[in-house]
């Protein structure tokens, strides 16, 4: 199995770690994505993106269940990457896992759903 | 500078909290948990604090962003309408006037196409184009916050409102 090569982000408010668990990437976000965390998270998720593509991982999962709370420029980072996906020859799904007691999640989700209805899936697990 | 004025009306058909200070990207987050924390407590409805929380937080770092001195003010407000609650965020900040004129551009653009999520959509598909941070943060007030947002410019001070009415 590849080693993925991506360093986490470990400020004091807001973590993201990334795994490969079988051919799966995942990426977990903890805290509260403000703006001390958009230049953070711009720089990670296209690394995400090429090692996904390098890996010829079919999914990638992010993890929202414990992230408090993410502004609107850290979720244009996503908005960004999720395009880079839709133009990529070979794509991969992304799937969010949210936290149904995490209210903004189901509406930013969504929206993030309706982006790209063809990639992007959302699974709430109970709080 | 930090000042709070808080007052709560004696029947509780007014609630409003203000606060002037010079807000930093912390002080945001920690005035978002505050706000979400004040309106569930006031109006019960755990989805509506949700909305309300967001805006704020939105409008408050636009405010850290634009603003030429550094200082903001903001005021919410809970107010009877006509259905149920009113309630209403302002934030008052100086700015040059570049940065109002595209302000209220960009929100007689969102107003004009009278559907904020459609609106949001088209926000989030021109932003991917772009290299710059930032862009959907009032599109995403009116869309997942669902509140409406208007803005009144005097001089180089732009006070930004956002309303929303709980049923």
């Amino acid at each position: 199995m590849s080693a993925i090569n991506i360093p986490p982000i470990r400020d004091l408010d807001f973590s993201a770690e990334t795994s490969l668990n079988s051919d799966e990437l995942r990426i977990k976000l903890t805290g509260s994505a403000d703006a001390r965390a958009v230049e953070p998270l711009s720089n990670l998720l296209p690394k995400i993106h090429a090692e996904a593509m390098r890996l010829g991982t079919k999914r990638v999962v992010v993890d929202f269940l414990e992230l408090e709370f993410m502004n609107s420029s850290c979720f244009k980072s996503f908005v960004t990457w999720i395009s880079m996906v839709e133009e990529a020859t070979e794509k991969y799904r992304v799937t969010f896992l949210s936290n149904p007691g995490m209210l903004w999640q189901r509406r930013s989700l969504h929206a993030l759903s309706c982006f790209a209805a063809d990639l992007v899936s959302i699974e709430g697990t109970p709080s | 500078m930090i000042g709070i004025d808080a007052k709560i009306g004696n029947n509780h058909d007014l609630a409003f909290f203000e606060m002037n200070f010079c807000p930093s990207h912390e002080l945001v987050s920690l005035v978002r948990r505050f706000v979400g924390t004040f309106y569930l407590r006031m109006l019960s409805d755990p989805d509506l604090a949700s909305r309300v929380a967001l805006a704020t937080h939105e409008l408050l770092e636009n405010a850290v962003k634009y603003s030429s001195d550094g200082e903001t003010n903001i005021r919410m407000e809970i107010k009877p309408g006509s259905k149920g609650h009113l309630i209403e965020i302002r934030t008052r900040n100086r700015t040059p006037t570049d940065n109002s004129t595209i302000l209220a551009r960009n929100i007689d653009e969102m107003n004009a196409i009278g559907d904020p999520f459609k609106f949001y959509q088209t926000l989030m598909r021109r932003s991917a184009k772009t290299g710059v941070a930032g862009g959907l943060g009032l599109g995403r007030i009116a869309a997942e916050a669902e509140m409406r947002i208007t803005c009144e410019v005097n001089g180089d001070v732009v006070e930004v409102i956002a309303r929303t009415e709980d049923a």
